[in-house]
Protein backbone atom coordinates (compact mmCIF):
# COMPACT_ATOMS: atom_id res chain seq x y z
CA UNK A 1 0.00 0.00 0.00
CA UNK A 2 2.68 2.47 -0.88
CA UNK A 3 0.56 4.00 -3.59
CA UNK A 4 -0.46 7.38 -2.34
CA UNK A 5 -3.84 8.86 -2.95
CA UNK A 6 -3.90 11.58 -0.36
CA UNK A 7 -5.75 13.97 -2.59
CA UNK A 8 -9.44 13.14 -2.53
CA UNK A 9 -10.13 12.73 -6.19
CA UNK A 10 -13.88 12.67 -6.41
CA UNK A 11 -15.03 14.97 -9.09
CA UNK A 12 -18.54 16.21 -8.92
CA UNK A 13 -18.25 16.92 -12.64
CA UNK A 14 -17.53 13.28 -13.34
CA UNK A 15 -20.68 12.16 -11.58
CA UNK A 16 -22.31 9.47 -13.64
CA UNK A 17 -25.28 10.93 -15.44
CA UNK A 18 -28.81 10.62 -14.15
CA UNK A 19 -29.07 7.51 -16.31
CA UNK A 20 -27.24 5.54 -13.63
CA UNK A 21 -30.19 3.63 -12.30
CA UNK A 22 -30.89 -0.02 -11.69
CA UNK A 23 -32.63 -1.89 -14.48
CA UNK A 24 -33.22 -5.61 -14.89
CA UNK A 25 -30.95 -5.69 -17.92
CA UNK A 26 -28.14 -4.19 -15.89
CA UNK A 27 -28.69 -6.70 -13.11
CA UNK A 28 -28.38 -9.46 -15.72
CA UNK A 29 -25.11 -7.91 -16.92
CA UNK A 30 -23.83 -7.76 -13.34
CA UNK A 31 -24.74 -11.38 -12.65
CA UNK A 32 -23.10 -12.38 -15.93
CA UNK A 33 -19.84 -10.69 -14.83
CA UNK A 34 -20.12 -12.31 -11.40
CA UNK A 35 -20.56 -15.80 -12.84
CA UNK A 36 -17.64 -15.63 -15.25
CA UNK A 37 -15.27 -13.92 -12.80
CA UNK A 38 -15.18 -16.96 -10.53
CA UNK A 39 -12.74 -19.76 -11.23
CA UNK A 40 -15.24 -22.44 -10.25
CA UNK A 41 -17.36 -21.61 -13.30
CA UNK A 42 -14.40 -22.21 -15.60
CA UNK A 43 -13.91 -25.59 -13.97
CA UNK A 44 -17.44 -26.81 -13.61
CA UNK A 45 -18.74 -26.11 -17.10
CA UNK A 46 -15.96 -27.91 -19.03
CA UNK A 47 -16.25 -30.80 -16.57
CA UNK A 48 -19.97 -30.97 -17.33
CA UNK A 49 -19.34 -31.13 -21.07
CA UNK A 50 -16.45 -33.59 -20.83
CA UNK A 51 -18.32 -35.86 -18.45
CA UNK A 52 -21.49 -35.95 -20.50
CA UNK A 53 -19.67 -36.52 -23.78
CA UNK A 54 -17.25 -39.00 -22.22
CA UNK A 55 -20.03 -41.14 -20.83
CA UNK A 56 -21.84 -40.97 -24.18
CA UNK A 57 -18.69 -42.23 -25.92
CA UNK A 58 -18.29 -45.08 -23.42
CA UNK A 59 -21.92 -46.13 -23.90
CA UNK A 60 -21.58 -46.02 -27.68
CA UNK A 61 -18.18 -47.72 -27.84
CA UNK A 62 -18.90 -50.63 -25.54
CA UNK A 63 -22.50 -50.85 -26.70
CA UNK A 64 -21.53 -51.41 -30.35
CA UNK A 65 -18.90 -54.01 -29.34
CA UNK A 66 -21.50 -55.96 -27.41
CA UNK A 67 -23.85 -55.91 -30.37
CA UNK A 68 -21.10 -57.12 -32.65
CA UNK A 69 -20.35 -60.15 -30.49
CA UNK A 70 -23.68 -61.27 -29.18
CA UNK A 71 -25.78 -60.26 -32.12
CA UNK A 72 -28.24 -58.64 -29.69
CA UNK A 73 -31.08 -56.84 -31.36
CA UNK A 74 -30.81 -53.28 -30.05
CA UNK A 75 -31.38 -49.91 -31.56
CA UNK A 76 -29.20 -47.06 -30.34
CA UNK A 77 -31.38 -44.03 -29.50
CA UNK A 78 -30.71 -40.46 -28.55
CA UNK A 79 -31.22 -41.53 -24.92
CA UNK A 80 -27.89 -43.33 -25.16
CA UNK A 81 -26.24 -40.24 -26.63
CA UNK A 82 -27.34 -38.15 -23.64
CA UNK A 83 -26.71 -40.90 -21.09
CA UNK A 84 -24.04 -38.68 -19.51
CA UNK A 85 -26.76 -36.33 -18.25
CA UNK A 86 -26.89 -38.31 -15.02
CA UNK A 87 -23.43 -37.00 -14.22
CA UNK A 88 -23.66 -33.61 -15.95
CA UNK A 89 -26.67 -32.65 -13.83
CA UNK A 90 -24.63 -33.05 -10.63
CA UNK A 91 -21.96 -30.62 -11.86
CA UNK A 92 -24.63 -28.15 -12.95
CA UNK A 93 -26.35 -28.45 -9.55
CA UNK A 94 -23.11 -27.59 -7.77
CA UNK A 95 -22.67 -24.52 -9.99
CA UNK A 96 -26.26 -23.39 -9.46
CA UNK A 97 -26.21 -23.87 -5.69
CA UNK A 98 -22.86 -22.14 -5.21
CA UNK A 99 -23.91 -19.21 -7.42
CA UNK A 100 -26.24 -18.10 -4.63
CA UNK A 101 -24.89 -19.70 -1.43
CA UNK A 102 -21.39 -18.42 -2.24
CA UNK A 103 -22.77 -14.90 -1.89
CA UNK A 104 -24.08 -15.67 1.58
CA UNK A 105 -20.94 -17.41 2.80
CA UNK A 106 -18.66 -14.58 1.63
CA UNK A 107 -20.91 -11.64 2.55
CA UNK A 108 -21.21 -10.61 -1.12
CA UNK A 109 -24.99 -10.80 -0.72
CA UNK A 110 -24.88 -7.51 1.22
CA UNK A 111 -23.29 -5.79 -1.79
CA UNK A 112 -25.81 -7.43 -4.09
CA UNK A 113 -28.83 -6.40 -2.03
CA UNK A 114 -27.47 -2.88 -1.51
CA UNK A 115 -27.33 -2.38 -5.26
CA UNK A 116 -30.73 -3.98 -5.78
CA UNK A 117 -32.72 -3.10 -2.69
CA UNK A 118 -36.03 -4.50 -3.94
CA UNK A 119 -34.22 -7.87 -3.87
CA UNK A 120 -36.52 -9.98 -6.07
CA UNK A 121 -35.04 -8.66 -9.36
CA UNK A 122 -31.54 -9.60 -8.18
CA UNK A 123 -32.70 -13.12 -7.34
CA UNK A 124 -34.41 -13.49 -10.72
CA UNK A 125 -31.49 -12.01 -12.67
CA UNK A 126 -29.03 -14.43 -11.13
CA UNK A 127 -31.45 -17.30 -11.62
CA UNK A 128 -31.94 -16.41 -15.28
CA UNK A 129 -28.18 -16.27 -15.89
CA UNK A 130 -27.66 -19.62 -14.15
CA UNK A 131 -30.49 -21.29 -16.08
CA UNK A 132 -29.35 -19.82 -19.41
CA UNK A 133 -25.76 -20.94 -18.84
CA UNK A 134 -26.96 -24.41 -17.83
CA UNK A 135 -29.01 -24.60 -21.04
CA UNK A 136 -26.12 -23.42 -23.20
CA UNK A 137 -23.80 -25.91 -21.51
CA UNK A 138 -26.38 -28.60 -22.19
CA UNK A 139 -26.48 -27.64 -25.87
CA UNK A 140 -22.69 -27.81 -26.14
CA UNK A 141 -22.52 -31.06 -24.17
CA UNK A 142 -25.17 -32.68 -26.35
CA UNK A 143 -23.51 -31.53 -29.58
CA UNK A 144 -20.13 -32.81 -28.38
CA UNK A 145 -21.75 -36.08 -27.29
CA UNK A 146 -23.25 -36.43 -30.75
CA UNK A 147 -19.92 -35.65 -32.40
CA UNK A 148 -17.82 -38.11 -30.38
CA UNK A 149 -20.30 -40.96 -30.76
CA UNK A 150 -20.88 -40.41 -34.48
CA UNK A 151 -17.73 -42.22 -35.73
CA UNK A 152 -18.09 -44.95 -33.09
CA UNK A 153 -21.64 -45.82 -34.03
CA UNK A 154 -20.98 -45.96 -37.73
CA UNK A 155 -23.63 -46.63 -40.35
CA UNK A 156 -24.94 -49.70 -38.59
CA UNK A 157 -26.10 -48.03 -35.39
CA UNK A 158 -26.80 -44.52 -36.62
CA UNK A 159 -29.36 -42.70 -34.46
CA UNK A 160 -32.42 -41.93 -36.54
CA UNK A 161 -32.86 -38.18 -36.33
CA UNK A 162 -36.08 -38.45 -38.26
CA UNK A 163 -37.74 -40.05 -35.25
CA UNK A 164 -39.73 -37.61 -33.19
CA UNK A 165 -38.55 -39.38 -30.02
CA UNK A 166 -34.88 -38.82 -30.81
CA UNK A 167 -35.49 -35.16 -31.63
CA UNK A 168 -37.35 -34.75 -28.34
CA UNK A 169 -34.51 -36.33 -26.35
CA UNK A 170 -31.73 -34.29 -27.97
CA UNK A 171 -33.62 -31.04 -27.44
CA UNK A 172 -34.70 -32.26 -24.03
CA UNK A 173 -31.18 -32.77 -22.66
CA UNK A 174 -30.30 -29.04 -22.46
CA UNK A 175 -33.83 -28.26 -21.29
CA UNK A 176 -33.49 -30.84 -18.53
CA UNK A 177 -30.17 -29.34 -17.38
CA UNK A 178 -31.72 -25.86 -17.36
CA UNK A 179 -34.66 -27.02 -15.23
CA UNK A 180 -32.51 -28.98 -12.81
CA UNK A 181 -30.29 -25.87 -12.46
CA UNK A 182 -33.39 -23.84 -11.60
CA UNK A 183 -34.33 -26.37 -8.91
CA UNK A 184 -30.82 -26.39 -7.42
CA UNK A 185 -30.60 -22.59 -7.52
CA UNK A 186 -33.96 -22.26 -5.76
CA UNK A 187 -32.92 -24.67 -3.02
CA UNK A 188 -29.66 -22.74 -2.62
CA UNK A 189 -31.59 -19.47 -2.30
CA UNK A 190 -33.91 -21.01 0.29
CA UNK A 191 -31.25 -22.60 2.48
CA UNK A 192 -28.44 -20.02 1.98
CA UNK A 193 -25.73 -22.39 3.25
CA UNK A 194 -23.48 -24.10 0.71
CA UNK A 195 -23.08 -27.40 2.52
CA UNK A 196 -26.71 -27.67 3.54
CA UNK A 197 -28.03 -26.79 0.10
CA UNK A 198 -25.63 -29.11 -1.74
CA UNK A 199 -26.47 -31.97 0.60
CA UNK A 200 -30.17 -31.31 0.09
CA UNK A 201 -30.02 -31.14 -3.70
CA UNK A 202 -27.71 -34.12 -4.18
CA UNK A 203 -29.49 -36.07 -1.47
CA UNK A 204 -32.82 -35.42 -3.14
CA UNK A 205 -31.62 -36.43 -6.61
CA UNK A 206 -29.36 -39.32 -5.68
CA UNK A 207 -30.87 -40.80 -2.54
CA UNK A 208 -34.44 -39.76 -1.83
CA UNK A 209 -35.77 -40.40 -5.32
CA UNK A 210 -34.29 -43.88 -5.60
CA UNK A 211 -35.37 -44.81 -2.07
CA UNK A 212 -38.92 -43.63 -2.77
CA UNK A 213 -38.97 -45.66 -5.95
CA UNK A 214 -37.76 -48.76 -4.09
CA UNK A 215 -40.16 -48.81 -1.18
CA UNK A 216 -43.14 -50.94 -2.22
CA UNK A 217 -45.72 -48.93 -0.33
CA UNK A 218 -48.56 -47.42 -2.34
CA UNK A 219 -47.97 -43.96 -0.92
CA UNK A 220 -44.36 -43.88 -2.14
CA UNK A 221 -45.28 -45.49 -5.42
CA UNK A 222 -47.87 -42.79 -6.05
CA UNK A 223 -45.51 -39.95 -5.07
CA UNK A 224 -42.36 -41.24 -6.71
CA UNK A 225 -43.09 -40.29 -10.35
CA UNK A 226 -43.74 -36.70 -9.30
CA UNK A 227 -40.36 -36.16 -7.64
CA UNK A 228 -38.22 -33.69 -9.62
CA UNK A 229 -35.67 -35.94 -11.29
CA UNK A 230 -38.02 -38.87 -11.84
CA UNK A 231 -40.54 -36.56 -13.48
CA UNK A 232 -38.14 -34.39 -15.48
CA UNK A 233 -35.99 -37.21 -16.81
CA UNK A 234 -38.99 -38.60 -18.70
CA UNK A 235 -38.07 -35.96 -21.27
CA UNK A 236 -34.76 -37.67 -22.05
CA UNK A 237 -36.00 -41.26 -21.80
CA UNK A 238 -37.23 -43.39 -24.69
CA UNK A 239 -40.97 -43.66 -25.19
CA UNK A 240 -42.57 -45.59 -22.34
CA UNK A 241 -46.33 -46.18 -22.55
CA UNK A 242 -46.37 -47.41 -18.92
CA UNK A 243 -44.93 -44.20 -17.45
CA UNK A 244 -47.26 -42.27 -15.16
CA UNK A 245 -46.17 -38.99 -16.74
CA UNK A 246 -45.46 -38.35 -20.39
CA UNK A 247 -42.17 -36.67 -21.41
CA UNK A 248 -43.47 -33.11 -21.48
CA UNK A 249 -45.82 -33.64 -18.51
CA UNK A 250 -42.88 -34.89 -16.49
CA UNK A 251 -40.77 -31.97 -17.58
CA UNK A 252 -43.57 -29.61 -16.61
CA UNK A 253 -43.58 -31.16 -13.12
CA UNK A 254 -39.81 -30.58 -12.78
CA UNK A 255 -40.14 -26.95 -13.89
CA UNK A 256 -43.03 -26.50 -11.46
CA UNK A 257 -40.84 -27.75 -8.61
CA UNK A 258 -38.22 -25.13 -9.51
CA UNK A 259 -40.70 -22.29 -9.95
CA UNK A 260 -42.55 -22.98 -6.69
CA UNK A 261 -39.33 -23.26 -4.69
CA UNK A 262 -37.93 -20.08 -6.29
CA UNK A 263 -41.15 -18.24 -5.46
CA UNK A 264 -40.79 -19.39 -1.84
CA UNK A 265 -37.17 -18.22 -1.90
CA UNK A 266 -38.26 -14.81 -3.25
CA UNK A 267 -40.82 -14.39 -0.46
CA UNK A 268 -38.26 -15.32 2.19
CA UNK A 269 -35.60 -13.11 0.61
CA UNK A 270 -37.82 -10.07 1.04
CA UNK A 271 -38.59 -10.95 4.64
CA UNK A 272 -35.28 -12.10 6.01
CA UNK A 273 -32.46 -9.88 7.21
CA UNK A 274 -29.42 -10.14 4.99
CA UNK B 1 -29.58 13.37 4.80
CA UNK B 2 -30.45 10.36 6.91
CA UNK B 3 -33.49 10.47 9.19
CA UNK B 4 -34.46 7.82 11.72
CA UNK B 5 -37.79 7.96 13.54
CA UNK B 6 -38.57 5.54 16.33
CA UNK B 7 -36.16 3.06 14.75
CA UNK B 8 -36.29 -0.25 16.62
CA UNK B 9 -34.70 -3.64 16.04
CA UNK B 10 -35.32 -6.64 18.24
CA UNK B 11 -33.72 -10.03 17.87
CA UNK B 12 -36.07 -12.28 19.78
CA UNK B 13 -36.09 -10.99 23.35
CA UNK B 14 -33.03 -8.82 22.90
CA UNK B 15 -33.48 -5.22 21.82
CA UNK B 16 -30.54 -4.12 19.70
CA UNK B 17 -31.89 -0.68 18.81
CA UNK B 18 -34.57 0.82 21.03
CA UNK B 19 -36.67 3.39 19.19
CA UNK B 20 -34.01 5.91 18.26
CA UNK B 21 -34.53 9.24 16.52
CA UNK B 22 -31.76 11.11 14.80
CA UNK B 23 -30.98 13.17 11.74
CA UNK B 24 -27.67 13.10 9.94
CA UNK B 25 -27.26 16.45 8.20
CA UNK B 26 -25.58 17.02 4.86
CA UNK B 27 -22.44 19.11 4.64
CA UNK B 28 -20.74 17.71 7.68
CA UNK B 29 -19.12 14.60 9.02
CA UNK B 30 -21.29 12.90 11.61
CA UNK B 31 -19.57 10.41 13.85
CA UNK B 32 -21.41 7.44 15.29
CA UNK B 33 -19.90 6.30 18.56
CA UNK B 34 -20.81 3.57 20.94
CA UNK B 35 -19.39 0.62 22.82
CA UNK B 36 -19.36 -2.84 21.29
CA UNK B 37 -22.87 -4.19 20.92
CA UNK B 38 -24.47 -0.75 21.31
CA UNK B 39 -26.37 -1.04 18.03
CA UNK B 40 -24.16 0.90 15.59
CA UNK B 41 -23.87 -1.76 12.92
CA UNK B 42 -27.50 -2.81 13.28
CA UNK B 43 -28.55 0.80 12.75
CA UNK B 44 -26.34 1.10 9.67
CA UNK B 45 -27.70 -2.14 8.21
CA UNK B 46 -31.25 -0.86 8.72
CA UNK B 47 -30.36 2.37 6.92
CA UNK B 48 -29.13 0.26 4.00
CA UNK B 49 -32.31 -1.80 3.93
CA UNK B 50 -30.42 -4.98 4.78
CA UNK B 51 -32.12 -5.53 8.12
CA UNK B 52 -35.80 -4.86 8.48
CA UNK B 53 -36.69 -2.59 11.42
CA UNK B 54 -39.00 -4.19 14.00
CA UNK B 55 -40.73 -0.80 14.07
CA UNK B 56 -40.04 2.78 13.09
CA UNK B 57 -38.57 4.13 9.88
CA UNK B 58 -35.30 5.32 8.48
CA UNK B 59 -34.98 7.28 5.26
CA UNK B 60 -32.09 8.36 3.09
CA UNK B 61 -32.55 11.59 1.14
CA UNK B 62 -36.21 11.42 2.11
CA UNK B 63 -36.93 7.84 1.05
CA UNK B 64 -36.61 4.38 2.50
CA UNK B 65 -33.54 2.75 0.97
CA UNK B 66 -35.63 0.10 -0.81
CA UNK B 67 -37.42 2.82 -2.79
CA UNK B 68 -34.26 4.39 -4.19
CA UNK B 69 -34.16 4.05 -7.97
CA UNK B 70 -30.43 4.51 -8.13
CA UNK B 71 -29.08 3.44 -4.72
CA UNK B 72 -25.39 3.62 -5.67
CA UNK B 73 -25.57 7.29 -6.61
CA UNK B 74 -27.65 8.12 -3.52
CA UNK B 75 -25.79 6.14 -0.88
CA UNK B 76 -22.37 4.56 -0.84
CA UNK B 77 -21.70 2.25 2.05
CA UNK B 78 -18.85 0.36 3.58
CA UNK B 79 -20.67 -1.89 6.02
CA UNK B 80 -17.96 -4.38 6.61
CA UNK B 81 -14.93 -5.36 4.60
CA UNK B 82 -16.36 -8.80 3.94
CA UNK B 83 -19.20 -7.84 1.62
CA UNK B 84 -17.14 -9.20 -1.27
CA UNK B 85 -16.83 -12.67 -2.79
CA UNK B 86 -13.35 -13.83 -1.84
CA UNK B 87 -12.88 -15.68 -5.13
CA UNK B 88 -13.24 -12.60 -7.31
CA UNK B 89 -10.60 -9.99 -8.13
CA UNK B 90 -11.05 -6.45 -6.87
CA UNK B 91 -11.58 -5.16 -10.40
CA UNK B 92 -14.20 -7.78 -11.22
CA UNK B 93 -16.00 -7.13 -7.94
CA UNK B 94 -16.20 -3.43 -8.75
CA UNK B 95 -17.20 -4.15 -12.37
CA UNK B 96 -20.05 -6.35 -11.18
CA UNK B 97 -21.28 -3.77 -8.67
CA UNK B 98 -20.94 -0.94 -11.21
CA UNK B 99 -22.78 -2.91 -13.88
CA UNK B 100 -26.00 -2.88 -11.84
CA UNK B 101 -26.19 0.88 -12.41
CA UNK B 102 -24.69 0.99 -15.89
CA UNK B 103 -21.55 2.59 -14.49
CA UNK B 104 -18.68 2.02 -16.89
CA UNK B 105 -15.17 0.66 -16.67
CA UNK B 106 -13.72 4.19 -16.58
CA UNK B 107 -15.26 4.93 -13.20
CA UNK B 108 -14.13 1.52 -11.89
CA UNK B 109 -10.54 2.38 -12.81
CA UNK B 110 -10.99 5.80 -11.21
CA UNK B 111 -12.04 4.45 -7.82
CA UNK B 112 -9.27 1.84 -7.94
CA UNK B 113 -6.79 4.66 -8.45
CA UNK B 114 -8.39 6.84 -5.77
CA UNK B 115 -8.13 4.09 -3.19
CA UNK B 116 -4.61 3.12 -4.18
CA UNK B 117 -5.54 -0.43 -5.19
CA UNK B 118 -3.86 -0.46 -8.64
CA UNK B 119 -1.19 -2.94 -7.59
CA UNK B 120 -3.64 -5.54 -6.30
CA UNK B 121 -6.69 -4.85 -8.47
CA UNK B 122 -6.25 -8.06 -10.46
CA UNK B 123 -5.70 -10.26 -7.42
CA UNK B 124 -8.37 -12.31 -5.73
CA UNK B 125 -9.92 -10.58 -2.74
CA UNK B 126 -9.49 -13.65 -0.55
CA UNK B 127 -5.80 -12.83 -0.18
CA UNK B 128 -6.32 -9.20 0.79
CA UNK B 129 -5.19 -7.79 4.12
CA UNK B 130 -7.77 -6.08 6.32
CA UNK B 131 -6.53 -2.69 5.13
CA UNK B 132 -6.80 -3.58 1.43
CA UNK B 133 -10.27 -4.99 2.06
CA UNK B 134 -11.24 -1.66 3.63
CA UNK B 135 -9.89 0.24 0.63
CA UNK B 136 -11.88 -2.00 -1.70
CA UNK B 137 -15.01 -1.43 0.39
CA UNK B 138 -14.46 2.33 0.20
CA UNK B 139 -13.84 2.07 -3.56
CA UNK B 140 -17.18 0.29 -3.98
CA UNK B 141 -18.90 2.92 -1.84
CA UNK B 142 -17.53 5.69 -4.06
CA UNK B 143 -18.48 4.03 -7.39
CA UNK B 144 -21.71 5.94 -7.81
CA UNK B 145 -20.24 9.23 -6.53
CA UNK B 146 -23.01 9.16 -3.90
CA UNK B 147 -24.65 12.07 -2.09
CA UNK B 148 -24.53 10.15 1.16
CA UNK B 149 -21.69 8.03 2.43
CA UNK B 150 -22.03 5.50 5.25
CA UNK B 151 -18.80 4.05 6.56
CA UNK B 152 -18.70 1.48 9.36
CA UNK B 153 -15.27 1.56 10.99
CA UNK B 154 -13.52 2.76 7.82
CA UNK B 155 -10.08 3.17 9.35
CA UNK B 156 -10.05 -0.31 10.86
CA UNK B 157 -6.86 -1.99 9.71
CA UNK B 158 -5.60 0.95 7.68
CA UNK B 159 -2.00 2.14 7.93
CA UNK B 160 -1.40 5.72 9.14
CA UNK B 161 -1.28 6.97 5.56
CA UNK B 162 -4.63 5.29 4.89
CA UNK B 163 -6.14 6.80 8.05
CA UNK B 164 -5.06 10.25 6.95
CA UNK B 165 -6.45 9.60 3.48
CA UNK B 166 -9.86 8.58 4.83
CA UNK B 167 -9.92 11.62 7.12
CA UNK B 168 -9.17 14.01 4.27
CA UNK B 169 -11.54 12.22 1.93
CA UNK B 170 -14.57 12.40 4.20
CA UNK B 171 -13.89 16.02 5.11
CA UNK B 172 -13.58 16.91 1.46
CA UNK B 173 -16.78 15.05 0.56
CA UNK B 174 -18.63 16.76 3.40
CA UNK B 175 -17.39 20.14 2.19
CA UNK B 176 -19.04 19.37 -1.15
CA UNK B 177 -22.34 19.24 0.71
CA UNK B 178 -22.61 15.48 0.99
CA UNK B 179 -23.87 13.61 4.02
CA UNK B 180 -21.16 11.62 5.76
CA UNK B 181 -22.00 9.15 8.51
CA UNK B 182 -19.16 7.17 9.96
CA UNK B 183 -18.69 4.97 12.94
CA UNK B 184 -15.47 4.41 14.75
CA UNK B 185 -14.10 3.03 17.98
CA UNK B 186 -11.23 5.45 17.83
CA UNK B 187 -12.29 8.49 19.80
CA UNK B 188 -9.11 10.36 18.90
CA UNK B 189 -9.82 9.76 15.22
CA UNK B 190 -13.38 10.95 15.64
CA UNK B 191 -12.22 14.12 17.39
CA UNK B 192 -10.10 14.94 14.35
CA UNK B 193 -12.62 13.97 11.70
CA UNK B 194 -16.17 14.51 12.87
CA UNK B 195 -18.11 17.76 13.17
CA UNK B 196 -21.08 16.22 14.91
CA UNK B 197 -21.35 13.19 17.15
CA UNK B 198 -24.10 10.70 17.83
CA UNK B 199 -23.41 8.51 20.82
CA UNK B 200 -25.37 5.30 21.13
CA UNK B 201 -25.42 3.04 24.17
CA UNK B 202 -27.55 -0.03 24.71
CA UNK B 203 -29.60 0.79 21.66
CA UNK B 204 -30.43 4.34 22.72
CA UNK B 205 -29.07 7.68 21.56
CA UNK B 206 -27.38 9.21 24.60
CA UNK B 207 -25.84 12.23 22.94
CA UNK B 208 -26.45 14.08 19.69
CA UNK B 209 -24.42 17.27 19.49
CA UNK B 210 -21.47 19.04 17.84
CA UNK B 211 -18.09 17.68 18.93
CA UNK B 212 -17.22 20.89 20.76
CA UNK B 213 -20.43 20.77 22.82
CA UNK B 214 -19.85 17.18 23.80
CA UNK B 215 -16.33 17.95 24.96
CA UNK B 216 -17.46 21.06 26.84
CA UNK B 217 -20.34 19.21 28.45
CA UNK B 218 -18.04 16.60 29.89
CA UNK B 219 -17.69 16.75 33.67
CA UNK B 220 -16.08 20.24 33.73
CA UNK B 221 -12.56 21.37 32.99
CA UNK B 222 -9.73 20.42 35.21
CA UNK B 223 -6.74 22.43 36.33
CA UNK B 224 -3.45 20.72 36.98
CA UNK B 225 -1.36 22.33 39.67
CA UNK B 226 2.20 21.45 40.59
CA UNK B 227 3.44 22.94 43.81
CA UNK B 228 5.85 22.03 46.62
CA UNK B 229 3.02 23.09 48.96
CA UNK B 230 0.37 21.10 47.22
CA UNK B 231 -1.18 19.78 50.42
CA UNK B 232 -1.66 23.29 51.78
CA UNK B 233 -3.13 24.50 48.50
CA UNK B 234 -5.50 21.57 48.43
CA UNK B 235 -6.83 22.59 51.84
CA UNK B 236 -7.30 26.18 50.68
CA UNK B 237 -9.13 25.05 47.54
CA UNK B 238 -11.59 22.77 49.32
CA UNK B 239 -15.12 24.01 48.81
CA UNK B 240 -18.59 22.83 47.97
CA UNK B 241 -18.08 23.21 44.20
CA UNK B 242 -14.46 22.18 44.01
CA UNK B 243 -12.88 18.76 44.11
CA UNK B 244 -9.19 18.28 44.53
CA UNK B 245 -7.49 15.03 43.73
CA UNK B 246 -3.90 14.28 44.52
CA UNK B 247 -2.18 12.72 41.53
CA UNK B 248 1.26 12.32 43.04
CA UNK B 249 3.39 14.14 45.60
CA UNK B 250 3.33 17.82 44.68
CA UNK B 251 0.78 17.42 41.88
CA UNK B 252 -2.95 17.94 42.26
CA UNK B 253 -5.88 18.24 39.91
CA UNK B 254 -8.69 20.64 40.63
CA UNK B 255 -12.17 20.36 39.22
CA UNK B 256 -14.66 23.18 39.63
CA UNK B 257 -12.27 26.12 39.70
CA UNK B 258 -10.64 28.03 36.86
CA UNK B 259 -6.89 28.35 36.48
CA UNK B 260 -7.23 32.06 37.24
CA UNK B 261 -9.05 31.39 40.51
CA UNK B 262 -6.45 28.84 41.58
CA UNK B 263 -3.60 31.21 40.67
CA UNK B 264 -5.11 34.14 42.56
CA UNK B 265 -5.77 32.00 45.62
CA UNK B 266 -2.18 30.76 45.59
CA UNK B 267 -0.80 34.30 45.26
CA UNK B 268 -2.95 35.56 48.14
CA UNK B 269 -1.62 32.91 50.46
CA UNK B 270 1.92 32.91 49.17
CA UNK B 271 1.87 29.37 47.82
CA UNK B 272 4.59 28.68 45.28
CA UNK B 273 3.36 27.26 41.99
CA UNK B 274 5.54 25.32 39.56
CA UNK B 275 2.80 24.58 37.09
CA UNK B 276 -0.75 25.75 36.51
CA UNK B 277 -2.38 24.13 33.49
CA UNK B 278 -6.02 24.07 32.46
CA UNK B 279 -6.71 20.62 31.00
CA UNK B 280 -9.54 20.46 28.49
CA UNK B 281 -11.60 17.32 28.71
CA UNK B 282 -10.89 15.08 25.75
CA UNK B 283 -13.65 13.69 23.58
CA UNK B 284 -12.56 10.36 24.90
CA UNK B 285 -13.19 11.41 28.50
CA UNK B 286 -16.52 12.87 27.49
CA UNK B 287 -17.42 9.67 25.72
CA UNK B 288 -16.36 7.56 28.69
CA UNK B 289 -18.49 9.53 31.10
CA UNK B 290 -21.46 9.43 28.72
CA UNK B 291 -21.35 5.72 28.17
CA UNK B 292 -20.19 4.65 31.62
CA UNK B 293 -23.59 3.19 32.41
CA UNK B 294 -24.25 1.87 28.96
CA UNK B 295 -21.30 -0.35 28.27
CA UNK B 296 -22.48 -3.85 27.61
CA UNK B 297 -19.13 -5.51 28.16
CA UNK B 298 -17.16 -3.96 30.99
CA UNK B 299 -13.44 -4.40 31.19
CA UNK B 300 -11.76 -5.16 34.47
CA UNK B 301 -9.53 -2.32 35.71
CA UNK B 302 -5.95 -3.19 34.91
CA UNK B 303 -4.48 -1.17 37.78
CA UNK B 304 -5.23 1.70 40.15
CA UNK B 305 -5.65 4.98 38.36
CA UNK B 306 -5.57 3.42 34.92
CA UNK B 307 -8.23 4.57 32.54
CA UNK B 308 -10.16 1.65 31.22
CA UNK B 309 -10.88 1.89 27.54
CA UNK B 310 -13.56 -0.19 25.96
CA UNK B 311 -12.24 -2.58 23.41
CA UNK B 312 -8.62 -2.28 24.48
CA UNK B 313 -8.51 -4.41 27.59
CA UNK B 314 -9.80 -7.96 27.32
CA UNK B 315 -13.55 -7.81 27.69
CA UNK B 316 -14.87 -9.57 30.75
CA UNK B 317 -18.60 -9.96 31.17
CA UNK B 318 -20.07 -8.06 34.09
CA UNK B 319 -21.01 -11.23 35.90
CA UNK B 320 -17.43 -12.41 35.96
CA UNK B 321 -16.35 -9.41 37.95
CA UNK B 322 -18.60 -10.06 40.89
Amino acid sequence: MSATATVPATRAAARPSGAARVTFGRLLRSEWIKLWSLRSTWWVLPITVVAQAGIAWLIAYFGTQEFGEGGIDYTITAADIVGGLQFAQLAICVLAVLAITGEYSTGMIRSTLSTSPTRTPALLAKGLVVVAVAFATGVVATLVSWAVTYPVLGEAHRVDLGLEMNQRILLGAPLYLAAIALLAYAIGALLRHSAGALATVLGLLLVVESVFALIPWTFFEKISPYLPMSAGSQLVFTDNPDAVLGPWEGYGVLVAWGVVLLAAAAVLLRRRDA
Amino acid sequence: MIEARGLTKKYGQKTAVAGIDFTVQPGKVTGFLGPNGAGKSTTMRMIMGLDRPTSGTVTVNGRPYAQLKSPLTEVGALLDAKAVHSGRSATNHLRAVAATHGIGRKRVDEVIEMTGLQAVAGKRVGGFSLGMGQRLGIAAALLGDPRTLILDEPVNGLDPEGVLWVRNLVKHLASEGRTIFLSSHLMSEMALTADHILVIGRGRIIADAPVADIVAGASGTRVRVRSPQAARLAELLQGPDTTVTSVEAGLIEVTGATAEAVGELAARDGVVLHELTPVAASLEAAYMSLTADDVEYHSAPTGAGTTVQPGQAPAIPQEARR
